[in-house]
């Protein structure tokens, strides 16, 4: 956001405004990196992420595409338990577990990222206009806000679901919608608490634009909030993913490890003590949403005083 | 209480409501392709009984007209008719709507008990292996998707044990009465009420401790302690009173999520409530069920809030004087 | 506050534990129950409108028809009438009724209802009684006998299977109101009448004891309604049911490893098909490459059967050939070389030949004229346990050569809906057929085919042929056998090489029942068909009850000793807190 502000090529001089403000980022995110480290449950989270999303990356090299086509599966046996052709088993259409595990790791990590990302646009657009413009546009959003936050989060989910089309998109679509009420509201406060603030007024006297006061005072002062609710809002993202898809409103064409658990409910997994089919998925969402929060908590720790002071 | 604050409070659960009954109508009759097709058919309808149901609805008004006899059929408590059993919705979720208060009834009072417990003793001595433990393991349930716990607790205790049935509300045809039958139904209860009562104790206990280790700090116990009381007993008599509030609006709150609280759950179970209701319609897909289901789902919750609020106002005569 | 909760707990807890020893000990009534697990609902108990197998196995039960049918061979059997008589070179039979025949309330059963059914089924076209009785005129002859007179030669006779219901109930009921009756009278002729119906979840029958029939010891009967197989099966293997039905290969599987369990893969005819809209009759909006029969014939060898039999059926039933009219498997000709074999390679020759290719490089063939891409909508039944395993299979093979699909889930009457619209694609549904192939084969006529949605027909292959319908028209009056065997392999021939249905699977119904409580589980046919939900059902008049047999499942005893136990410390340990502390705050106040 600084280098943007920056022409291109200017030489900054030392002691600049902006150069300083630089400076003072700077040395604020070395100060967090290091209250982060402290924090050892948070950096457990860090590199169980890092591990799941180096998997998800790279799930063409570990595991073939193939592994998922019933087609070329059609000469495995039917769930067979783990062994060293198939370190995950098979399951009822003789898919090798593995690859599922793997390539269900894409989609259920991609959603949440994705969805979050749109919630958190959604919900931050909406706080910062409320927050900053007050008056009747702050009214009407936070009724809606509001009106949102009072509907039963699943049931629409699962409303919205059912009445679109099956995709990867409209599940994206439909966890940002039903989700960014909380943002908003967050970010509405914090929006609040800066306007408060001498230099905004200040700025506003001197005549800057909305969008100004916008983009180079509200918008990096809520923005490390803003971050670490994003790193909370994602094991949200992922746990609605894998209930909706649970529930049969996935999308058919793609493997995530909520359609796996809903195979795993339809095909009898449990009843045929198939653990090598529902645990891994499992254990694989609660990893993933564990270390998220784990991170979020601690990001949220350090960079609101309030929760550090209170050291829960 | 001041009538102004009752009516505030009312007229804005009105107005959530009303908010329910617009969106619901214009996502049902505006997102899906072909709504009318999809709301208004079901098996082995005679042309009469459709002809009946088009007039009931104005289908044939325009989407004002038809958007007047939603709201109007609505409130008389006509919600359609299933299409899948061919019922009216509302006997469909009347049927369904006892299981479910029953089975996340009795999990949320029980997940309450457990959760302020552990919060009590984790929170009082923060930091201590107890404290750890029981974090960590709030943590990890708060991270777990409930019908996973629920497949789980199936595999080990009804499949590798054998010690439970799989599912169901009772067992299939039993002739069984009074006592029998109520023991029936508790075995097929322990399940399903495990599970949620698992998935819901994270966050008792994470509320109640954090709430503890704000009372601790208070001067007054502080004060009780140096002047020598028991642990136990300041521990008893001052500060869980005092922390116990968060807890008691939080589990207050929670009964308005009654009927969505097991929606995966009670598929896992057979459990034959709102949840399986939901999931059938799903699979259908039975929009009318759904649209129903949604409604009183919603209703449910609006209400239940209206309810704690006053209920405030009436326990706490601080909140009607703002 | 917090000892009120305590104690609340606490008597909870005391309260749970007294009914758990109270049920322990509680008493069992002697009224012999068998309890059979199915994953499907009635559509309606009412004989004019119901349409689904659960229905007509209470049909079956609850109406004795004119005469039986061997469990064995489908042979006319006595039913309601002890005899009959031909005459008039086989258009004419007099029926002679048992003696003292009467129904389940008590009113007398005469010639007067079987007539009274018959004309009054034809006259108003009851769904389930038209086929057999649409050319039948029933004359009462006195209270024993009822002659019936067919206005063309009808192979079918003298079996005459349609269900007699009451005319004291159904007198009351107009030609208008049938529809909308909920057919829960319970005035049975047959072994059982219909007493409880909840909708989703089970259904009862009670012994009718005026039935003429042999007395099973069997005094109710429950059917209950599972949400899924594993439920289903898990039930069955715990003693909560006697018997299962239609829980899938997979249940299947499970069930063959089980002691104390037999399962039976019974054949009568089911088939599975993979149907593409022909549009036929012009309505709809289906997409024009289907009309193209080297654009069919291109799918029909893109598809590789076996697989799908291995993958989704495990190896029960049999590969799908063509149409099977019959529980009869027999009716199925030898179709030699013109069946369609796993060919991709053909596939795709076809489909570059008649020039549907894929001009923009995007893995998807257009039309020839470069236009609308063969991207195709795929129907997948929501209320088939297998569908969504089909649809893996299929989808990935149409991909395979250039053929895109979008599936959408529907369920029955929604697909029913959208296939006499014509506004489907590709949907894969199934038949059960009768005995007699006649019904089968009419629903592919010019007739049959739907024109106007309001007045809908059967055909959802939407194909017919002015061929296949003179040959329909010879095999229905054809009284000789071999004959109408013959005509009726040509038909399917020319069914199997023109039209819009690729037989996918053979099906079979799998069922299970535990050994027990009851013996005496007989298969219609003999030796493949299945015991129960067959096509007349006579295992239920064959059941004995085993002495002393089973028990009522639920929850185990270790169980039971082990909460109470468990209640017992609980309270105890709750009861010394209590007594302790009321006693120290005691303490305290000195």
């Amino acid at each position: 956001m600084s280098d943007h502000a920056l022409p291109a090529g200017a030489a900054a001089p030392t002691f600049s405004p902006k150069a300083f403000a630089r400076q003072r980022r700077r040395a604020a995110f070395a100060e967090f990196a290091r209250a982060f480290r402290r924090d050892r449950l948070a950096m457990l989270g860090l590199v169980i992420l890092l591990a799941f999303v180096l998997l998800a990356l790279a799930a063409p090299l570990i595991s073939p595409r193939s592994g998922l086509s019933v087609v070329a599966s059609q000469d495995n046996p039917r769930w067979a338990s783990p062994s060293g052709d198939f370190p995950l088993g098979t399951d009822h259409l003789r898919r090798s577990g593995a690859a599922q595990f793997v390539w269900g790791s894409r989609v259920s990590i991609a959603v949440g990222l994705m969805a979050t990302v749109l919630t958190i646009a959604i919900g931050s657009l909406v706080g910062i206009v409320a927050g900053f413009f007050g008056r009747w546009t702050d009214a009407v959003l936070m009724r809606l806000t509001d009106w949102f936050l009072v509907i039963p989060f699943l049931p629409l989910a699962i409303v919205l679901a059912a009445v679109l089309d099956r995709s990867l998109r409209n599940i994206v679509l439909v966890i940002a919608i039903t989700s960014w009420p909380a943002t908003a509201r967050l970010v509405r406060s914090q929006v609040l608490t800066v306007r408060q603030r001498l230099f905004v007024d200040r700025s506003r006297a001197l005549g800057a634009s909305r969008a100004h006061v916008i983009r180079r005072h509200i918008l990096p002062n809520v923005a490390p909030l803003i971050l670490a609710n994003v790193t909370l809002a994602v094991p949200i993202s992922i746990l609605t993913e894998t209930t909706l898809s649970f529930l049969g409103l996935g999308d058919p064409n793609l493997t995530s490890w909520g359609k796996v658990l809903e195979q795993a409910q339809s095909e009898g997994a449990v009843l045929r003590n198939a653990w090598w089919y529902y645990l891994p998925s499992g254990i694989g969402i609660v990893l993933v949403v564990l270390a998220f929060t784990l991170v979020g908590r601690a990001m949220e720790e350090i960079l609101d005083p309030r929760l550090r002071e209170r050291g829960r | 209480m001041r009538p102004r604050f009752v009516l505030g409070k009312v007229a804005g659960a009105l107005g959530t409501l009303a908010f329910v009954l617009v969106f619901n109508f214009f996502l049902f009759r505006v997102v899906t392709d072909d709504p009318i097709g999809k709301l208004f058919r079901g098996r082995n309808l005679t042309p009469d009984q459709i002809e009946a149901k088009r007039q009931q609805f104005d289908l044939d008004g325009s989407r004002w007209e038809q958007f007047w006899a939603y709201i109007t059929q609505t409130l008389k408590g006509n919600l359609g008719d299933s299409i899948l059993s061919g019922r009216p919705v509302t006997t469909e979720i009347g049927e369904a709507i006892w299981p479910t208060v029953f089975l996340v009834g009795t999990a949320t009072v029980l997940s309450m008990l457990i959760g302020v417990w552990l919060g009590i003793r984790a929170g009082w001595k923060r930091r201590s292996g107890f404290d750890v433990g029981s974090t960590t393991f709030s943590m990890v349930m708060y991270s777990v998707p409930d019908f996973w716990i629920g497949m789980l607790l199936l595999a080990l205790f009804s499949i590798q044990l054998d010690l439970l049935p799989t599912g169901g509300f009772e067992t299939a045809g039993s002739t069984a009465t009074g006592l029998a039958a109520l023991w029936d139904q508790f075995g097929h209860m322990v399940l399903p009420c495990a599970t949620l009562a698992l998935a819901y104790i994270g966050e008792y206990m994470i509320v109640m401790r954090s709430s503890m280790l704000d009372t601790v700090r208070e001067d007054y116990l502080q004060l009780a302690r140096a002047k020598g009381l028991r642990d136990v007993d300041v521990r008893r008599k001052h500060a869980v009173p005092n922390a116990l509030l968060p807890v008691v609006s939080l589990g207050a709150l929670s009964f308005g999520y009654i009927l969505s609280g097991a929606i995966a759950v009670e598929a896992i179970f057979s459990w034959p409530g709102i949840g399986q209701a939901t999931q059938e319609a799903i699979r259908g897909p039975d929009f009318p069920m759904l649209q129903g289901l949604f409604l009183v789902i919603s209703a449910s919750l609006i209400v239940a809030n209206l309810a704690v609020d006053l209920a405030y106002g009436v326990l706490d005569p601080r909140v009607t004087g703002r | 506050m917090k000892r009120y909760v305590a104690t609340a707990a606490l008597a909870g807890i005391m309260g749970v534990t007294s009914i758990a020893v109270a049920g322990g000990a509680g008493a069992q009534d002697d009224t012999v129950t068998m309890t059979i697990g199915l994953l499907q609902d009635m559509s309606s108990p009412n004989v004019t409108v119901g349409y689904l197998v659960p229905e007509f196995e209470v049909w079956n039960l609850q109406y004795a028809s004119l005469t039986d049918k061997a469990a064995d061979d489908f042979a006319p059997l006595p039913g309601l009438a002890e005899s009959w008589e031909e005459s008039d070179g086989g258009l004419t039979y007099t029926y002679t009724l048992r003696e003292g025949l009467k129904w389940s309330d008590g009113e007398p059963l005469t010639a007067d209802d079987i007539a009274y059914t018959i004309n009054r089924s034809r006259d108003e076209e009851w769904a389930n009684h038209f086929s057999t009785v649409e050319n039948i005129e029933a004359t009462v002859l006195d209270d024993r006998t009822v002659q019936l007179t067919s206005s063309e030669p009808d192979p079918k006779l003298p079996t005459m299977d349609v269900y007699i219901v009451p005319q004291h109930v159904y007198e009351g009921i107009d030609a208008e109101a049938i529809a909308d009756y909920d057919g829960m009278d319970g005035v049975a002729s047959g072994q059982y009448s219909l007493v409880e119906w909840n909708s989703g979840q089970d259904w009862t029958l009670e012994r009718n004891p005026n039935w003429f029939g042999r007395d099973n010891g069997i005094d109710r009967i429950v059917y209950r309604v599972f949400s899924n197989a594993d439920a289903l099966v898990a039930a069955l293997q715990k003693g909560e049911i006697d018997a299962a039905h239609g829980f899938g290969a997979e249940g299947a599987q499970l069930l063959e490893q089980e002691d104390g369990i037999e399962v039976v893969v019974g054949l009568q005819g089911g088939f599975t098909e993979l149907a593409l809209n022909g549009m036929e009759g012009g309505i709809g909006d289906g997409h024009p490459a289907l009309q193209d029969i080297d654009v069919r014939h291109a799918i029909y060898h893109a598809i590789d059967r076996q697989a799908i039999f291995d993958g989704v059926s495990l190896g029960y039933g049999s590969i799908g050939t063509t149409l099977s009219p019959s529980a009869d498997t027999s009716w199925i000709p030898d179709l030699g070389d013109e069946g369609f074999e796993y060919d991709p390679a053909k596939a795709t020759q076809l489909l570059d030949e008649a020039g549907y290719l894929d001009t923009d490089g995007d893995g998807v063939r257009e039309m020839p004229d470069g236009g609308q891409p063969l991207r195709f909508r795929y129907v997948e039944r929501s209320e088939s346990e297998n569908a969504d395993s089909i649809r893996a299979f299929v989808t990935e093979y149409l991909d395979a050569v250039g053929i895109a699909t979008d599936v959408e889930v529907m369920d029955d009457t929604q697909l029913y809906e959208a296939q006499v619209a014509g506004e489907y694609d590709i949907f894969v549904w199934g038949w059960t057929p009768y005995v007699d192939p006649d019904p089968m084969l009419s629903y592919f006529t010019c007739g049959q085919v739907t024109t106007d949605v309001e007045a809908a027909g059967y055909n959802d292959a939407n194909w017919c042929s002015e061929e296949y319908d003179a040959l329909y028209d010879q095999q229905k009056v054809e009284l000789d056998p071999t004959a109408r065997r013959a005509i009726v392999a040509d038909m399917l021939r020319l069914f199997n090489r023109e039209s819009t249905y690729l037989v996918l699977l053979q099906d079979a119904d799998l069922q299970a029942y535990r050994t027990d409580r009851f013996e005496g589980w007989l298969r219609q046919p003999a030796e493949t068909g299945p015991v129960i939900f067959s096509n007349s059902s006579p295992t239920y008049a064959n059941l004995t009850v085993i002495d002393g047999g089973g028990d009522d499942g639920g929850m185990s005893t270790g169980l039971l000793i082990a909460l109470i136990a468990g209640g017992v410390v609980v309270v105890g340990a709750a009861g010394f807190v209590v007594m302790n502390r009321s006693k120290r705050t005691a303490d305290e106040r000195e």
